[in-house]
């Protein structure tokens, strides 16, 4: 029987067949002419997505031109109508598919390509990418749903109201976006780069996303900037990081409290003997205290023995002497404190210790108790550090510059150490271990370092 | 006060973090003492520290005792029985039976309740004693009377540092401050001077010298009204001398009564005794004045000194107790000895005004950097964590 209807309908069976070979075959000649044509064509242009194109069209090409096949095999056959009718809708469903998986496939991976030439963060890639396949597949649905006769209002609806919701929840992204894409295009401010808001808020960018920017603080904490913000404040750009520290500089303060010893002397002699005796912080006290409580009145500093001889005692000659004693060339307390002691005792030497104090007048020896606090400012290349040293304290310049180098025995500020020893400075670190920190105010002692600084970094 | 200063403060408080200080003193009202904790204490609490505030009771024959123990202190002669000895014991003992003791670090507050510490052998804490009196001269009588009290405390402080002595605790210095968002220091309108003017019948039609004061003898307004006659010889100008009473001073009657004997028939003389509340009416009266004077005998620190330090104004002030502190001598105001040498010091800053308002300026500055509120709070907060660490080094 299967024979026979063979036999009697083999005309019926072999054209369906020979066209979707031919067709088969005709692709297989187009796909090559075409893709001839398109190298030599990208060959000229030199186009960066030829390749990409190439492989992608490769072969759903091939793919379409077997539906056509199908589609003609099916038109030439004896089948019903009905079968033509239902045929011609699946090849064109499956020809509006296969046409819209290639053009997501090759929209991502363009977007792919272009989006980072704009300097496009990857959640932004991401985000376009996501986009365009929504896009396309609604598209693609909305052909789907006509090639079957179906209603496509209620999608349309469907998707107006999502859209509407989407800009409702987006309507302050948005400009965030926008601001991101114009950030990212316009390249005024990159990731590495060091800015300063005018509303004081400054570090480095870490990362600009599509909707916002992060700066890391001088305090290591995180700044969320939203772009759109970013756009209308003023901004000062000061570019890429400089060379890094081995170890980053960490700022401390300090504060002090004055402690009475109890101790007090009403001549030279009272004041000198003591003086060999009372504890190093004491010596400190008396010939640093001046720096701190009257720097706005006198830059000059004057310790408080050659104040005390002067005013009191009236004895100028003597008091001139230990007015010129030069504290930064000392490099320890104990050596300071011998200085002091030699010069009183070569006046009473001299045979004068008739002065005395009047009550209520008398040398009070003090000492400061310093309390020493870490400040959250941290610096790890020249850029953090001078723009930390316009933030800090003067108590916590007074500790690195003052205290450290003498008080703790350091024999040189902090500054110059960590210039020299941890982001290898060894000049700028000089220029200021050179700078004598006594002949200024502290503010100005806070500008000329700024100032070296800054030279530096240009 | 700058940000970063801020967040050092804040910094400094959080180690305080689960403590309370009790301030004991013997008066909510008048006098440095109830202004500076009124003004501490709130700022305190903003930083997050634990600071409350308790008063001893008396009646005023204790007070009257405190008195005599205040002025002898200063120096003064008085004239102290076995009696008043055994009076201020008495009303002690009721207060240390009495009053709740709480706090991880007690604040006492000059003499008067100075015996609160006897409760430190039962109930342990850290205990400090504030004395914001000049004790650099006291009367030996007074001075042996209270040492017994003041050797358990864990620490002094003191307000000068010719205030110290030799004694077995640690000793700190910490002068008081002002506020200068206060009523008594805060900006005011000429307009706001003028109705005060107005208000006392003061005539701005001549220089305006005034001391701002209680009225007590160790202020010695007799003295100012001296000088002032003397000023007035080859100037002419007005004295003012405005004050109130505080009430623990039993004595400011009396004294108030001899100043308006002496200054009766002189129309330039304006002796005006202001209610306590009126802080506006004395930073005007600061305000409108050409110079201010501090004829002190003894001062503590001399607050109303600093407040017209803060107000640009040149001072002529006694070189007593913390006046020494905040008057550098030529360069940020006039310290004198006497009334002759008062009296010299105001020609000079009447008849250089371009002088005067330098010395004024450099007051200021002054001020603003060692005697504002900020820096008296932070002195605070250093001194409890002080207690707690012997070195002279702490890192936090």
């Amino acid at each position: 029987m299967m024979v026979e209807w063979l036999i009697d309908n083999w005309l019926k069976m072999a054209v369906p067949m020979v066209v979707f070979l031919a067709s088969y075959i005709v692709g297989l000649w187009v796909r090559r002419v075409v893709s001839n044509a398109f190298e030599r064509w990208t060959s000229r242009v030199r186009w960066q997505g030829s390749q990409l194109v190439m492989t992608t069209v490769h072969r759903p090409f091939l793919f379409w031109f077997l539906i056509l096949g199908v589609f003609i095999a099916i038109q030439v056959s004896v089948v019903t109508p009905q079968v033509k009718g239902v045929t011609t809708k699946a090849m064109g469903t499956l020809f509006v598919l296969s046409l819209g998986w290639l053009v997501i496939n090759l929209c991502g991976q363009l977007l792919e390509i272009y989006l980072p030439r704009l300097k496009v963060r990857w959640p932004t890639i991401t985000l376009a990418k996501n986009v365009t396949s929504a896009t396309i597949v609604v598209v693609c649905a909305l052909i789907i749903l006509e090639i079957w006769g179906m209603p496509t209002s209620p999608l349309l609806v469907l998707i107006a109201v999502g859209i509407l919701a989407a800009a409702l929840a987006l309507r302050n992204a948005a400009p965030n976006l926008f601001a991101g894409l114009q950030l990212g295009a316009a390249q005024q401010i990159k990731v590495g780069d060091y800015i300063k808001l005018e509303t004081g808020e400054q570090g480095y960018v870490t990362e600009i996303t599509w909707n916002n920017t992060r700066i890391k603080a001088l305090d290591e904490s995180i700044i969320i900037v939203p772009n759109n913000r970013l756009l209308q404040f003023t901004v000062v750009n000061y570019g890429h990081p400089l060379k890094k520290a081995k170890e980053p500089f960490r700022f401390h303060s300090r504060t002090y409290i004055k402690e009475l010893t109890g101790l007090k002397a009403k001549n030279l002699r009272e004041l000198v003997d003591t003086l060999k005796k009372v504890p190093d912080s004491v010596v400190y006290y008396h010939t640093h205290h001046f720096l701190e409580e009257h720097h706005y009145l006198i830059p000059e500093p004057s310790n408080d023995f050659a104040v005390w001889v002067n005013d009191v005692l009236g004895e100028e000659v003597l008091g001139e002497r230990l007015a010129s004693v030069n504290t930064f060339e000392f490099p320890s307390l104990g050596i300071l404190r011998e200085r002091i002691i030699v010069i009183i005792e070569e006046h009473l030497a001299g045979g004068s210790n008739s002065r005395e104090a009047i009550p209520g007048r008398e040398f009070r020896f003090m000492k400061s108790v310093s309390l020493v606090i870490s400040t959250p400012y941290v610096a790890n290349d020249l850029r953090e550090f001078v723009e930390a040293l316009r933030k800090i304290s003067l108590g916590s310049l007074y500790f690195h510059v003052f205290e450290s180098r003498l008080r703790l025995g350091r024999g040189l500020n902090d500054f110059t150490i960590w210039l020299q020893g941890s982001l290898k400075e060894a000049d700028l670190g000089e220029e200021i271990a050179r700078t004598d920190p006594y002949t200024y105010t502290l503010e100005g002692l806070r500008s000329t370092f700024i100032q070296l600084i800054e030279k530096r970094i240009k | 006060m700058g940000h970063s200063t801020l967040e050092e403060l804040r910094l400094i408080a959080a180690r305080l973090s689960g403590k309370v200080i009790q301030n004991i003193n013997s008066t909510f009202t008048g006098g440095g003492v109830a202004e500076i904790l009124s003004r501490m204490l709130p700022l305190l609490e903003q930083l997050g520290v634990d600071a409350r505030w308790n008063t001893i009771k008396g009646s005023p024959e204790f007070f009257q005792v405190t008195k005599k123990f205040h002025n002898s202190l200063h120096g003064r002669r008085e004239d102290i029985s076995a009696a008043d000895f055994a009076l201020f014991l008495e009303v002690s003992q009721q207060n240390i039976r009495k009053m709740e003791l709480y706090g991880d670090i007690i604040f006492v507050h000059d003499p008067q309740p100075v015996t609160m510490v006897s409760r430190k052998k039962e109930i342990g804490r850290k205990w400090i004693w504030r004395c914001h009196i000049d004790v650099s001269q006291p009367n030996e009588k007074v001075w042996s009377f209270l040492e017994p009290f003041i050797f358990q405390y864990d620490a002094a402080v003191f307000s000068a540092p010719s205030f110290s002595h030799q004694l077995p605790i640690r000793q700190f210095l910490i002068s008081p401050s002002i506020d200068p968002l206060s009523d008594k220091n805060k900006e005011l309108s000429q307009q706001t001077i003028d109705s005060v003017l107005e208000k006392y019948a003061i005539p701005k039609d001549k220089p305006i010298i005034t001391q701002i004061s209680r009225f007590d003898y160790l202020k010695d307004p007799v003295g100012v009204i001296q000088a002032f006659e003397m000023v007035r010889k080859s100037i002419d100008c007005r004295l003012v001398f405005a004050g109130g009473t505080a009430s623990d001073d039993p004595e400011s009657e009396k004294v108030l009564a001899e100043v308006k004997e002496k200054a009766e028939g002189n129309p330039d003389i304006h002796i005006l005794l202001i209610p306590p509340e009126s802080d506006v009416e004395i930073n005007a009266l600061q305000r409108a004045s050409t110079v201010i004077v501090q004829k002190s005998h003894r001062e503590g620190f001399g607050l109303t000194v600093t407040e017209a330090l803060w107000k640009a104004k040149p001072v002529v002030a006694s070189a007593v107790g913390g006046i020494t502190l905040q008057i550098k001598n030529k360069s940020t105001g006039l310290l004198s000895y006497g009334i002759e040498g008062t009296a010299y010091a105001i020609r000079q800053l009447l008849t250089n005004p371009e002088y005067a308002r330098w010395l004024g300026q450099n007051g200021r500055e002054h001020v603003r950097y060692n005697f504002l509120i900020t820096r008296h709070l932070q002195d605070y907060l250093l001194l409890f964590l002080a207690l707690e660490h012997p070195e002279d080094i702490i890192y936090l």
